[in-house]
């Protein structure tokens, strides 16, 4: 008796699949249509987004998904003739492919949400529909190459041109071949392993088999032909692989003018332009094992509560000693022990990283229906780097990025002619960095050299003073409820306003929210956010008699406080708290007694110690009673909204099974409305 | 035992075949994500029969037969096509390349169960 499989069981799984071909299909798509814009064309991205929806329309079909098989299946086969034909797509069809692929996300969205997937409209099958095959078969370029009839027969068209042009643009085009064997499998090398060392020195046009006789060497009967472009020398490319010198040949003839001189316009880097780049090689998602993200956080519970047990035993140890017992060899234990947990938590926390590239992938997708919504001519540029954050962090950061792209194209890029009015290239620049910092923390610029925005126009709107620094202004845009907009437009009004953003960044995230403007000139928001969260080290200080917390990574410097270096200003009008002003290396740093802050019963007048933390680059100085330590914490959310209050980000334990408040003193400096800045400093 | 080669880049599509062939007792399964990785398994082990995707990237289920059916020691090796095209047109353009059987997908577990077990024989047919 066995049960049958149920392959509705396998839905999730699906669900991650076809969001990757999705994914995949709306980059490749776009390569294509950047490609034909420039009167080129692009087979391989054609072909790439075919496979997609192909392998998209067989799972659902399998899985059950009927709406979803059936826009694939109209996309599959519309596409089908073009990838065998190798003619360039027309460009209304792109547009027509987009919307069904934007149709399918929806639906697999809905269905990650549990709800049901809703049959297309006939409208979208209507224009998926009324795609015709219209395409004009091309024929194979002539092929100057050194290459056998057999294997040169399994080349597409768009691959010998790809030879092609890479020799043109003075790459050399080699053939390396693989054999494989069990003692090479046995050591790691196999296609796989040697594909993909291949692909870090070559780009890999095709891979095909060929038949050889059994011998000693090739004892499976079975080489493998590689067809590369490269700058590498066949030395650095053999050693790189781990495959012999001498199985490295020259595919072309000396070539002296360039082969397709009628093409001349066609730069060679178009073929690997940075979108494909990241999904030209779908064999770098090898070794991947999928983990639903709630499993990682069991994973990580469990280690926060090996953390909390390491402090409990640390203090245990710490009263043996105190007890006169010799503990040394418990300590050296605790070492080791130590060094454990923060090896087992770097692993954790390294599952749960993606890349930021991941995160900026759709913003080109993005950028061109606002283009295509408010006529307005954006030139993109992205540069994401190769830094890593928490899914987690990731995925709250989107709907920002998402909202703060819509704003730059939305309203802050002028219209083309108002732009040639004021002397501004027609088309309109929109940049978005994204790099580590540190290594906790990620920045992430969104520009625009649009308009800049209007202080005044600002303030009126919101009945307030004119701000005279951009903290002010970004203190004014995240009024909730405010908005800027002049004219109603189809593309904003949805979605999220400023405060939001400042909510997540800053709240949720623990990072920081700036923004600078010129007027005319345009805008900036940078935007810094801890790489992880969760758990993070930490100084444990007391202040009146109650223990705390605050991150490392917010704290700027931690100073002496010198009763001579201090002078007191007078307590601000609109009863905040006492601000006395710290000499700091010869800079006046605003000063807050935290005691006073939280009302409880301080030692002394003056802590004996002070955090400074930043606000906006500024720095601002909050004096406790003693530093304490630093130490690994386990921050808890508090979502209890009784004990919510701004300037505490968590709660952690210690190990003694209290809670401890974790502070946030950048937030807490923002909410008691103290201003930072040379402006009121007395020496 | 019988060991399978199942071929698929989609791993989810790789993981519900082997979840419905399961059912078939003494079966043993390994996995490839491409052709190319298909036909280096090939020549370095023995398998009693492929399960066999047509749309891959490198190279398709088509070029993967040909090249199995042109060695000598793959020749008969059984070898079922598992795709999305189900057509009368595909189905014998696969034959014809030397496809064991054809089966469309969507397939029910019994239905691929079913495919198995006739190719195998009586070798599945007397330990079930």
């Amino acid at each position: 008796m066995t049960a049958t499989a149920d392959l509705k069981e396998f839905i999730a799984a699906y669900l991650v699949e076809a969001e990757e071909h999705l994914a995949v299909a709306n980059a490749q798509l776009l390569a294509v249509e950047s490609a034909q814009r420039k009167g080129d064309t692009n087979p391989r991205a054609v072909r790439e987004t075919f496979r997609s929806l192909h392998t998209i329309k067989g799972l659902s079909a399998m899985v059950g998904v009927e709406p979803v098989v059936a826009i694939a299946h109209r996309m599959e086969t519309f596409l089908r003739d073009f990838d065998r034909s190798g003619a360039p797509l027309p460009l209304p069809a792109i547009d027509a492919l987009l919307k069904g692929v934007r149709g399918i996300e929806q639906r697999v969205a809905a269905l990650g949400r549990g709800d049901g997937a809703a049959m297309p409209s006939d409208e979208l099958l209507a224009a998926l529909d009324s795609l015709g095959f219209a395409a004009v078969s091309t024929a194979p370029p002539a092929a100057p190459l050194d290459l056998e009839p057999a294997l040169l027969g399994k080349l597409a068209p768009f691959e010998i041109e790809q030879l092609i042009r890479g020799i043109n643009a003075g790459k050399r085009a080699l053939r390396a071949e693989f054999t494989p064997s069990p003692a090479r499998a046995a050591e790691g090398m196999t296609i796989n392993s040697v594909r993909e060392r291949m692909a870090a020195v070559a780009e890999i046009v095709r891979v095909l088999p060929r038949a050889v006789p059994v011998s000693p060497g090739a004892p499976g009967g079975l080489c493998f032909v590689l067809l590369l472009l490269t700058s590498s020398t066949d030395q650095a490319i053999a050693e790189a692989v781990g495959i012999d010198v001498d199985t490295l040949h020259r595919l072309h003839r000396e070539v002296e003018a360039p082969i397709l001189a009628e093409r001349g316009n066609v730069s060679p880097e178009m073929a690997t332009s940075e979108l494909e780049e990241d999904f030209s090689d779908a064999q770098s998602r090898r070794g991947v094992v999928r983990v639903e993200v709630s499993r990682l956080d069991e994973a990580m519970e469990g280690l926060s509560s090996l953390i909390v047990t390491r402090f409990r035993l640390a203090r245990a140890v710490a009263a043996l000693n105190k007890r006169g017992i010799n503990t040394r060899e418990l300590s050296e234990i605790m070492v080791d022990n130590a060094r454990q947990l923060r090896d087992l938590r770097a692993a954790i926390v390294r599952v749960r990283m993606v890349p930021v590239g991941e995160l900026l992938e759709r913003v080109p997708l993005l950028v061109r229906g606002l283009r295509r919504a408010t006529n307005r001519a954006v030139r993109l540029e992205l540069e994401g780097g190769t830094a890593e954050l928490d899914k987690s962090v990731s995925e709250r950061l989107f709907p920002v990025i998402v909202h703060l792209v819509r704003n730059a194209v939305d309203h802050a890029i002028e219209s083309p002619d108002e732009r040639e009015r004021r002397g501004k290239p027609e088309e309109g620049l929109l940049r978005i960095t994204c790099g580590a910092r540190s290594n906790t923390r990620l920045e992430i610029t969104v520009t625009d050299d649009g308009r800049g925005i209007d202080r005044a126009a600002v303030a009126r709107k919101a009945g307030r003073n004119t701000p005279n620094d951009n903290a002010g202004l970004l203190d004014l845009l995240c009024i909730p409820g405010l908005s800027t907009r002049d004219i109603v437009t189809t593309t904003s009004g949805r979605g999220m306003g400023m405060e939001i953003v400042k909510r997540t960044i800053v709240d949720e995230l623990g990072g920081e929210l700036e923004v600078s403007s010129e007027l005319g000139k345009g805008t900036t928001f940078t935007l810094r956010v801890p790489l992880t969260i969760s758990i993070v080290d930490a100084f444990s200080f007391e202040c009146g008699e109650q223990r705390f917390v605050v991150p490392v990574a917010m704290v700027d410097e931690i100073i002496e406080v010198d009763s001579e270096c201090l002078a007191q200003v007078p307590a601000q009008e609109d009863g905040g708290p006492t601000v006395d002003i710290i000499s700091r290396r010869g800079v006046a740093v605003p000063m807050l007694q935290l005691a006073q802050i939280f009302r409880l019963a301080a030692a002394e007048k003056y802590g004996r110690k002070a955090i400074v933390v930043r606000r906006a680059g500024a720095p601002i100085a909050f004096a406790v009673d003693r530093m304490l330590g630093q130490q690994e914490v386990v921050i808890r959310p508090i979502n209890d909204v009784l004990v919510r209050a701004p300037g505490i980000s968590g709660a952690t334990d210690l190990g003694d099974g209290r809670p401890t408040l974790v502070l946030d003193l950048v937030a807490l400096s923002t909410s008691l409305n103290v201003r930072t800045g040379a402006s009121r400093a007395q020496p | 035992m019988t060991d399978i080669l199942v071929v698929d880049d989609s791993k989810v599509m790789r993981d519900m075949i082997i979840a419905c062939l399961r059912a078939i007792p003494e079966t043993s399964f390994v996995h490839a994500s491409s052709g190319l990785e298909a036909i280096e398994r090939l020549s370095l082990a023995t398998f009693d029969m492929m399960v066999l995707d047509l749309n891959m990237p490198d190279i398709g289920g088509v070029e993967v037969l040909e090249f199995v059916r042109g060695q000598d020691t793959l020749r008969s090796l059984p070898v079922m096509i598992v795709t999305t095209r189900g057509d009368e047109q595909s189905r014998e353009r696969v034959l014809q390349a030397g496809a064991t059987s054809f089966l469309a997908k969507p397939f029910t577990p019994d239905a691929i169960i079913a495919e198995v077990r006739a190719i195998l024989g009586g070798r599945a047919e007397s330990v079930a």
